[in-house]
């Protein structure tokens, strides 16, 4: 009976860090979209890393000598009305971007798997209560509720994440709830009670490590959204506060001269946009990767 | 079948059809030089295992395949026009008009947001360019044709308010309302209860000998055929290898293959103590080129000119062809493989003592609009040790039920099961019933970790051992179930439900999903489990040929009632209950001389709602000898000790 021959790339293993080596093992560099993704987003990681030993002005230091001069080799975006270096003060405005993007892409998968698998998995009363102020939440849109949520909060870095997670979270929530509501009437679910398995075991063991793809996903598009959101935030002067660097920042800084220096604005704007781009193809490819039938 | 066609004028030939699915793994011949002619008035079956390419023939005929399948070649004569050199509009204009198709999924196929007036009215009126309220008479005609009760109301229902059987007949009385010349069906009657396939059949034969019309018709089921065909194409890896007039392929089949699949379908004549002859192995992997016979390699009478050379159809009679190098395929003597297991220990010898034993068992649900669904209506069944109970009913009568009942799944409403030991499951669709992110021993180790049985190194020599049980090699544990394919994937199902040493397994459906020719190395390994290790079955089927072939005892269902029980042989050589008569009835056996000589009435009208039973018998709605007394009072089961208990008050 044995004619039938592996294929030969291997299929994720239940669990998530599992299930994030495996789209590493398996030709995560053969995908075009992974490849472009990364092609963006490797060298500005590396340029934010690396941004504290450059040759560059550091992010806060003025120079009132050089103020807003032309992009040049020795300033590579240009300087600001303050005479600040701008490529210094994007590196700077894209660690805070990449601090909110993932640590609102995690609170919002941790939470939302949380109770979006209670809902879903336990229905009743359990799953009214959620959803009622899932519900709540929802009906405002996502930006105007950061907005409400920062201006209770305060502003600075922490607020910010706070309040961009919890609008966020209800979607994670309901996006688990649908996925667990599928699985539960599955066969191999009834399968598993058959042999009496606990309803920790139904969860943790078939459950859950069929909706982390999907998980996964929402969350790389969350980390692109709550980017955005932060420079929104920010731009608006609601979320990181001058003089500490952020992209949202750095753009309103800059909008004021947009025609004297346009500059100032424009390449920290197009930092924002390739780093949404990134992320996006990003979670598309993981997407296709983690799905063992699209290969 | 004593059948002649009025004029023989050739209404399609296929010739030379050649069709390609490019895929990201290479490119799939999935039809691969197919020739043949309908005439008009003919019924064609197109038989074959999955991935046989029959689906995907008819489909290039009326160039409905959907990407990446492609037309690579051939021609297609529809009345002497050549269909493949049409232009997308020109072809349109043809489906419908001139071809009319039935799909197999009649819940998918109608538009569920469109009532069936819509559906039906416009396409008739331009087709047969009528005005509306001609259109609507006709379309009213066609549904009460086809046995739809008050058609003038139902035309205004949608989709969702019918059931399956009924979408059915509606894709049919859609599919002829044109008049077409040719209807092509693909397993037009797969989803559908054997009742309800006997009625559509009997409505597709005569409205085909009325009107005049050819009809291709893909199917697996070769009762069907028997009863339904008058020509049959045998498709084997994108060709055919054998094609003729069906009592020629019943009576003399000469391709091994076509010989292989009839050896596979359990026979009334045939003995309890004899194995189902089974086809080995799996059909090639059509990305690669086939050189030689594509069925050499499970093919006994394979020889050296089979791996060299493909053979080409050649006469083996009036109308009749085969491909195949040996003038008769398998030879009598060296006929088919049956494989039996050496036995290690004695067979398991029946003691009679009860390992269930269901009482008066009830279970009603509650919808969601207050309503009780009686789903199990007061059952009373045992099974002994080592025996197999076959039950069998249409779908709704509440088999699927007690399986879960039994398994614990639902708790009843009233009455109690005991079960000596532990009851497993083998559930119908293999595809669901495992996890796709574990793998095989994982899923086979499952119940051992769930119930804390033994340490790693134990578990792991367990599941080598229930792996090669079923007939696997053990390096199966390491693949994932989509890599299997679905004999494999039930063979692991069935290890899985040995892991806890069982007393008895519930299969529910277990075979219906899966090909004719693994249909029956499934039904080999569970009844080889059975005589070894003295495990009981509940085996739940529609499929009345594989229940009677495989059970000790049945139990017929009828709404949630056992109507009828007893020894699987009396039951099926004397069926005493009315409903147990029709039900034997439907099921088309596969043999064209028994078929033609058969005089069906078939069973009219649907199971009742479980909402609100009738008051007397539950059948009488149904029943062809119901009197007043049936429509008043209620017959039961008389004693649950005897051996056969009918439910009837007419039951001699």
């Amino acid at each position: 009976m044995a004619d039938i021959t592996l294929t030969a790339t291997p299929v994720p293993k239940a669990g998530l860090l599992a299930a994030i080596a495996a789209v590493f093992r398996h030709r995560a560099l053969s995908s075009a979209k992974v490849r472009l993704a990364l092609l963006i987003l490797v060298p500005i990681l590396a340029l934010t890393i690396l941004a504290p030993v450059l040759p560059i002005q550091k992010p806060l230091e003025t120079n009132l000598r050089a103020m807003m001069q032309f992009p040049s080799i020795e300033h590579v975006f240009g300087t600001d009305k303050m005479g600040r270096d701008i490529f210094s003060r994007t590196l700077a405005g894209v660690q805070v971007s990449l601090l909110v993007g993932f640590s609102v892409a995690a609170i919002a998968l941790v939470l939302g798997m949380l109770l979006g698998t209670l809902a879903g998995f336990y229905g009743g009363l359990i799953d009214r209560a959620i959803m009622t102020v899932v519900d709540i939440f929802l009906a405002f849109p996502s930006l105007l509720l950061a907005i409400g949520l920062v201006s209770v909060m305060g502003t600075g870095i922490v607020p910010v994440i706070l309040a961009i997670s919890l609008a966020d979270v209800p979607r994670f929530i309901r996006l688990q709830r649908s996925q667990v509501l599928s699985l539960r009437s599955r066969a191999f679910i009834d399968a598993a009670r058959t042999v009496d398995a606990s309803q920790y075991w139904l969860m943790t063991r078939h459950i859950v490590p069929n909706t982390i793809a999907a998980m996964l996903v929402a969350a790389s598009i969350a980390a692109a959204n709550a980017i955005l959101v932060e420079a929104s935030l920010s731009f608006l002067g609601l979320g990181i506060m001058p003089p500490q660097p952020s992209l949202g920042n750095i753009v309103r800084d800059g909008q004021t001269y947009l025609e004297q220096a346009w500059w100032i604005s424009t390449l920290p704007g197009v930092v924002i946009l390739l780093i949404a781009v990134g992320l996006h193809f990003l979670s598309d490819g993981v997407r296709e990767l983690l799905d063992p039938r699209s290969r | 079948m004593n059948y002649q066609a009025p004029v023989k004028t050739t209404l399609l030939e296929v010739r030379d059809l050649r069709t390609e699915f490019h895929t990201a793994s290479g490119t799939v011949t999935a039809v691969d030089g197919v020739s043949f002619a309908i005439e008009r008035g003919e019924r064609v079956a197109v038989v074959g295992e999955s991935g046989s390419g029959k689906s995907a023939m008819a489909m290039s005929i009326l160039r409905l395949l959907t990407h990446p399948g492609k037309v690579a070649g051939g021609e297609v004569l529809l009345d002497g026009r050549d269909i493949t050199k049409l232009s997308e509009g020109q072809l349109n204009a043809i489906r419908g008009r001139l071809v009319g198709t039935v799909f197999q999924d009649p819940m998918s196929s109608l538009d569920p947001v469109m009532r069936i007036s819509k559906q039906m009215i416009e396409p008739i009126m331009r087709n047969l360019r009528l005005n509306r309220e001609q259109a609507r008479a006709e379309a009213i005609k066609w549904l009460g044709k086809v046995g739809i009760p008050e058609p003038e109301r139902r035309i205004e229902a949608y989709p969702f308010e019918m059931s399956g059987g009924m979408r059915q007949r509606v894709m049919i009385a859609m599919a002829l309302s044109c008049r077409p010349q040719l209807v092509i069906a693909d397993e037009p009657t797969t989803a559908l209860d054997v009742t309800i396939q006997a009625q559509i059949v009997e409505v597709l034969k005569n409205l085909t000998a009325e009107a005049g019309a050819a009809m291709m018709f893909i199917t697996h089921d070769l009762g069907l055929v028997a009863r339904f065909a008058h020509k049959v194409a045998v498709m084997y890896a994108g060709r055919i290898v054998e094609f003729g007039r069906v009592e020629d392929i019943f009576a003399n089949p000469s391709h091994p293959y076509t010989q292989s699949l009839l050896g596979t379908i359990p026979s009334t004549s045939m003995l309890k103590s004899d194995r189902l002859p089974q086809i080995p192995g799996l059909p090639p992997d059509m990305r690669y080129p086939i050189v030689g016979c594509a069925f050499k390699e499970r093919c006994a009478a394979a020889h050296d000119r089979c791996l060299r050379e493909a053979p080409r159809l050649t006469d083996r009679g009036i109308d009749h062809r085969a491909a195949c190098w040996s003038q008769h395929g398998l030879e009598h003597g060296a006929t088919l493989k049956v494989e039996r297991p050496e036995r290690t220990n004695k067979p398991f010898e029946p003691d009679g003592s009860v390992v269930v034993e269901l009482n008066a068992l009830w279970k009603q649900f509650e919808t969601s609009r207050k309503m009780v669904v009686k789903a199990v209506n007061g059952v009373n069944l045992r099974v002994h040790k080592g025996e197999t109970l076959g039950i069998v009913g249409e779908s709704g009568c509440g088999k699927s039920t007690v399986a879960r009942l039994l398994l614990g799944l639902e708790k009843p409403t009233s009455g109690d099961i005991f079960i000596s030991g532990r009851a497993q499951m083998v559930f119908q669709d293999p595809a669901s019933s495992f996890n796709p992110k574990m793998t095989i021993g994982d899923i086979v180790a499952e119940p051992l970790v769930v119930r804390a049985q033994g340490n790693k190194a134990e578990r792991l020599e367990a599941v080598r051992r229930l792996i090669s049980q079923v007939g696997l090699d053990p390096a199966f544990a390491e693949r994932y179930p989509h890599q299997l394919s679905g004999g494999q994937r039930q063979r692991v199902a069935v290890a899985r439900a040995l892991a806890l040493n069982p007393s008895v397994v519930v299969a529910d459906e277990p075979t219906s999903a899966l090909d004719v020719s693994v249909r029956a190395q499934i039904i080999n390994l569970l009844v080889d489990l059975k005589q070894e290790l003295g495990i009981s079955f509940v085996f739940i089927s529609h499929d009345l040929l594989t229940v009677r072939y495989i059970s000790d005892r049945i139990a017929v269902m009828y709404l949630g009632e056992v109507v009828e029980y007893g020894a699987a042989e009396e039951v099926f050589a004397d069926p005493r209950h009315p409903y147990t008569k029709a039900l034997i009835d439907a099921v088309p056996v596969p043999d064209p001389a028994i078929e033609s000589r058969r005089t069906t009435t078939p069973l009219q009208g649907e199971l009742p709602s479980p909402l609100n039973l009738p008051k007397g018998c539950a059948f009488a709605s149904r029943c062809p000898m119901a009197t007043d007394r049936c429509r008043a009072e209620k017959p039961s089961l008389p004693n649950h000790d005897l051996s056969r208990q009918v439910a009837c008050h007419y039951a001699h």
